[in-house]
This record gives structure tokens, sequence and C-alpha cells, in this order.
């Protein structure tokens, strides 16, 4: 079973992604925790798209694929900007004080933190990130 | 997602409400701007109302709270739900602020 959401790179569509999740979380019979999670992975992970593949460039596609696999969910994120493998991101310190904490780096840290697993392919010219609930 | 900001007895109170994504907090930053104004007085976020907060959330609270350690205020967290305060722990975040 497959549910697909296209959306662009424009963070205004952020809020349907939410709605989306919802949607997914009603037909898969997720519980709440569960939904909460997915919908701020697919976030961080989709704002980073958002934010970086398509330099300069508007209207362009990021595409979710929902699927469950004989009880395995998992979701993709596709985009065909420039290649990025945000699996090789460092993770934060988490331990810094807040003299030396920085305001930001969280969002991949965070996907990689909720979700069972995070992993990443350079495919038919699109990036395709793969996180399994 | 809104916010509604008062003060009383010298404490600066914040009412969160709604959900805090990354569409919402440009918006957000602005309606909280009033907070960073007040950063040498003690401030509570009432979060029993926050649904959802993501990372550009995270961003504007840990700004809210620099900004205080610099002036001599704090900031503490009400009310939020157990999914948000996973998330802060996961960050780390339950270290920098007060929770009640």
């Amino acid at each position: 079973m497959k549910e697909v959401l296209q959306l662009t790179n424009d963070i205004q569509d952020v809020p349907r992604l939410g709605e989306w999740v919802e949607h997914i979380g009603e037909l898969w019979e997720l519980p709440m925790p569960k939904v909460f999670n997915l919908n701020l992975a697919l976030e961080e992970a989709v704002v980073n798209v958002m934010n970086y593949a398509y330099p300069g460039q508007q209207g362009m596609p990021v595409v979710i694929t929902a699927s469950d696999e004989n009880g395995v969910q998992t979701f993709t994120i596709e985009d065909e900007g420039i290649p990025f493998d945000p699996t090789l991101k460092e993770d934060p310190d988490i331990t810094l004080g807040l003299d030396d904490r920085p305001t930001g780096g969280l969002g991949i840290f965070l996907v990689k933190e909720l979700m069972s697993s995070v992993s990443y392919e350079w495919k038919s010219g699109k990036n395709v990130l793969t996180l399994t609930l | 997602m809104n916010i509604t900001i008062s003060e009383k007895n010298g404490t600066v109170i914040g009412v969160l409400d709604g959900r805090l994504d990354t569409a919402a907090a440009p918006q957000f930053a602005k309606d909280m701007e009033p907070l960073m104004a007040k950063a040498n007085l003690p401030i509570v976020l009432d979060c029993t109302k926050l649904e959802y907060v993501s990372s550009s959330g995270l961003r504007l609270f840990l700004t809210l709270r620099k900004k205080t350690m610099a002036e001599g205020g704090s900031v503490t967290i009400k009310g939020v739900n157990a999914e948000i305060k996973q998330v802060f722990t996961i960050t780390g975040f339950n270290s920098l602020f007060n929770f009640e």
C-alpha cells in the first residue's frame, strides 16, 4: 500500500505535510506519539530539502511516499536537486551549555533519533532518503 | 500558531497555542519580540496548548533563553505535552531550561 504527497520546495507547503501525516496516522492506525515523531522527522528532512536542494529555484518537486509492506512502514523523500547525503552530517553536541550551544543544526539529528533507521541513496538523478518508522 | 503575552508581578507570561512548524516560525519570531524585549525578567512559556514544535521553533526558544542569560532573566517552560518533552530530552534542551 502506497500513499504519495507531492510538495514543492516552498516552506509554505509544510502544513500540508502535517495534514498528510495525520491522514497516514488514521489510515495505519498509528498511536499519537508515533504520529508526532513521524511528523517531526518528515518535516525536518523535507525542510532540509526545501532549504538546500534547489538554490535559487522555485516550484521544484519534493515527493514523499509512504509504504507499508508486510508491516514494515517506510517513507521516502525524493528530490531532483543537488546531490546531498544528510546522513553524513555530524551530530550536534547536545551536552554543550548555553554559552556554547549553537541555535541550529538539530534537524537531521532529530530525524535520526526519531526514526528506526535512515538511509540515503543517489538514484536515477534523484536524492532518495528512506526513513523507517 | 498564536502567542498571548502578559505581565504580572514582575513575571512575563507567554501562552502558546497551536502548531509551531517551520512555516509558522517566522511569524512567531515576530510575535515573540515583546518577550525578547523583557529578557531581563523571569519569563514563563505556558505550553499547555502547544501541540507541536519543530527545530525552527526550538531555535526560537533557545534564542530567547540565550538573551535572558545575557540580561539576567530566566525562561520556565510550563505544561509541555509528553511528545514535546521528549524532543527537549533528545536535543539536550532539558538541561537549558527550567520546567514546571
